[in-house]
């Protein structure tokens, strides 16, 4: 049985004034059945970090309503805290590992927060599989880029969240580490059944996902499902010409 | 790279107001005195009033010239470190260490001077203040006019832009000599080692101190009420002392409890030791100073009880309330600002820790933990440099060891420091929490 995890109905987000403001999301409806791997993909500009920011409850839409596993994510900070804390996993450019943790703590650190007592041997078996079984007691600043996102996407895990958001995993990352993080996140879905969601601009990284949503101007203008990189870089092309066409049209 | 100096002033208002304040503040504190020093050395005036004016000026001019060279060095210290990854950006974008150098010492210097000229009207008004509360209590006659001159000026000027400066070269010299790579993981967490430089002005600072309270004993007795220029600076170079080890200190502090905001916080208590001895140093400083200096007040009232008719012995205790008033509130407003820059530092770090899944609340708890470590064992180590300076004075001036005063004013006192030193940081996590924690993340 398939179950839709995700589910964005009319989101809408403008950054700064109602009236005066930029438009980031226009009214986005999307469903995702779990156990999926979904791209997003568009132009700079198209809106695709802010839809994954209110998705994920980082962001509040200025309207529309979000559903993670059935459950609405509405709420204060700290009540879409535990939300996000039970449902939710994230994995940045940036990584956002603790640099005063080692490995193995930033890994247990959403278990501890969220009052549970920590299951070592599971993290540890998590960071064995995600390669680092020898550097859990190292800390953040003395791994390499791929290792500190290999660790990030350890953490994202180690809860079992509903959906996890990955914004550019790959972004900091050199061809070798960007292809591991990359066959991680393939894994977690084909393998342990997690549903994940990653905003990229590489046609190679969204490659690896099942289907893409491709974004512009806040609006989404199509899907593709089975991509392969050629594909993806041709309709995002098209989609940059397609939205350099309506600017010029706008302007005239 | 004046022109980027000026700026980087003008983009990084918020960074720059806790130096500004702590020179400021700083300056106006030892232009008051020094005038004292200036009005005492005015030609023509009686010699009791004199006398009166000078020690007084030498004395706690002696101090606040201590405390605000102290002050400048940390404030200017903190502020440059905390800019260590605009540092690491600058150094990738081409900029060469002696070109950093000079665009933060250019930026400092200007600070300095700026926040020395403001403070003169405040220094002024000071002065003014202080010679009226003398004359009030007959130690100088009424005729005697405010002078604010050379003195005043030179000491105000020359402390805060002089250490400022010093600290400035030495801060910048080393963030500018860090490679880029360190300096970005650097401004992640910083460590505070026992440089070797820290560990010879510790020695050399309780060296001094440990001289200070031996001739306190020896030859106090034989002094009276001046053995206070003795005892007086006990109490400073302790806690100045202990500040150079606060980076050993820091790493001796416990946390109890098994949450998961306890565990957090014992990690940093282990992992930035960089900004917690920065916040320790402030703590001990002001209380140490306020206890020592306040139960000096009591130790004398008591000495000289019977001695002065009553209405005089209350308008010199008045005076010397005004006074250590005003060093303490110059060292508790510097704890603020210390503890309230080091805590806005670590906003991305409350972001991630949100990401991670912390609620407000558990970050709320890490902090109070930390902040009450912290604070207790300032609280500690200051109370033990205010006894190096209450005892020995109280054997010069009673022949007994232990001096006879009420506790309230040494418990009200620790009572502040304790309220201070939590509610700073807990009200500034508290105003980063409102921000959207993505924001909080990107630098």
């Amino acid at each position: 049985m398939t179950q839709d995890i995700l589910r964005l109905e009319g989101l809408r987000k403008v950054h700064g004034d109602a009236a005066t403001g930029v438009v980031a999301l226009s009214d986005v409806s999307l469903t995702l059945p779990s156990g999926t791997f979904t791209a997003v993909m568009g132009p700079s500009g198209s809106g695709k970090s802010t839809l994954l920011q209110c998705a994920a409850g980082l962001d509040s839409p200025t309207a529309g309503r979000v559903f993670v596993a059935g459950r609405e994510m509405t709420g204060d900070e700290t009540e879409l805290t535990v939300f996000r804390r039970e449902h939710i996993g994230f994995v940045f450019q940036q990584f956002n590992l603790l640099p005063s943790l080692t490995v193995l703590d930033n890994v247990t650190l959403p278990l501890r927060l969220a009052g549970k007592r920590p299951d070592e041997a599971r993290a540890r078996d998590i960071l064995t599989k995600v390669g680092l079984g020898d550097r859990i007691g190292h800390r953040p600043p003395a791994l390499s880029g791929g290792q500190q996102q290999r660790t990030a996407i350890a953490r994202a895990l180690v809860t079992e969240p509903s959906v996890v958001f990955a914004d550019e995993p790959t972004g900091a990352l050199d061809t070798r580490g960007a292809r591991e993080v990359l066959n991680l996140l393939q894994q977690a879905v084909r393998v342990y059944g997690r549903t994940v969601v990653m905003v990229t601009h590489d046609p190679v990284a969204a490659a690896y996902a099942d289907s893409v949503v491709f974004l512009a101007d806040g609006a989404i203008v199509g899907r593709m499902a089975d991509p392969t990189p050629d594909a993806v870089a041709e309709r995002l092309t098209r989609l940059g010409d397609d939205v350099a066409r309506a600017g010029r049209a706008v302007s005239e | 790279m004046v022109r980027l100096a000026l700026s980087s002033l003008r983009h990084r208002t918020a960074a720059f107001v806790a130096v500004f304040l702590a020179l400021f503040l700083g300056a106006a504190l030892v232009m008051s005195f020094g005038s004292l020093l200036d009005t005492g050395l005015t030609p023509g005036l009686d010699a009791a009033s004199a006398e009166t004016l000078t020690i007084m000026g030498g004395v706690v001019g002696g101090w606040s010239l201590l405390l605000v060279g102290f002050a400048a060095v940390t404030t200017t210290t903190l502020g440059i470190r905390q800019r260590a990854r605009e540092v690491a950006l600058l150094k990738s974008a081409g900029a060469t260490p002696r070109q950093l150098t000079r665009m933060i010492l250019a930026e400092v210097l200007l600070l300095a001077v700026v926040a020395a000229a403001l403070a003169i009207p405040v220094g002024v008004f000071g002065g003014r203040t202080v010679l009226g509360l003398v004359q009030d209590s007959g130690q100088v006659t009424p005729d005697v006019t405010h002078v604010f001159g050379a003195t005043a000026l030179g000491q105000g000027f020359g402390i805060t832009v002089l250490s400022a400066a010093g600290a400035a070269f030495i801060a910048a010299r080393r963030a500018a000599r860090v490679r880029v790579v360190e300096s970005m993981t650097e401004a992640a967490a910083p460590t505070a080692r026992l440089t070797a430089r820290r560990a010879v002005c510790g020695v050399l600072l309780l060296a001094g101190a440990a001289v200070l309270f031996a001739l306190t004993v020896v030859v106090g007795p034989d002094l009276g009420l001046e053995a206070q220029a003795l005892a007086g600076y006990i109490d400073i170079l302790a806690a100045v002392a202990l500040a150079c080890f606060a980076p050993v200190l820091v790493r001796g502090l416990r946390v109890p409890g098994s949450g998961a905001a306890a565990t957090l916080a014992r990690g940093n208590l282990r992992a930035r030791t960089g900004h917690l001895s920065s916040a320790l140093a402030p703590v001990v400083l002001f209380l140490g100073m306020a206890v020592g200096t306040l139960a000096l007040q009591e130790v004398d009232a008591t000495a000289s009880q019977g001695m002065l008719p009553e209405e005089g012995t209350e308008l010199v205790r008045t005076l010397n309330y005004v006074i250590t008033g005003m060093v303490a509130a110059f060292l508790c407003i510097l704890l603020v600002n210390t503890l309230a820059t080091s805590t806005a530092a670590r906003r991305r770090e409350f972001a991630q820790l949100r990401l991670a899944g912390a609620t407000p609340g558990q970050i709320l708890a890490m902090v109070a933990l930390e902040s009450s470590a912290l604070a207790l064992a300032g609280t500690l180590l200051g109370l033990l440099a205010a006894a190096a300076t209450v005892l020995p004075y109280s054997y010069a001036r009673t022949d007994s060891w232990l001096p006879d005063f009420s506790p309230t004013i040494p418990a009200l006192t620790v009572f502040l420091t304790l309220t201070v030193a939590l509610a700073t940081p807990l009200l500034i996590t508290r105003s980063t929490l409102r921000q959207p924690p993505l924001t909080a993340t990107t630098p």
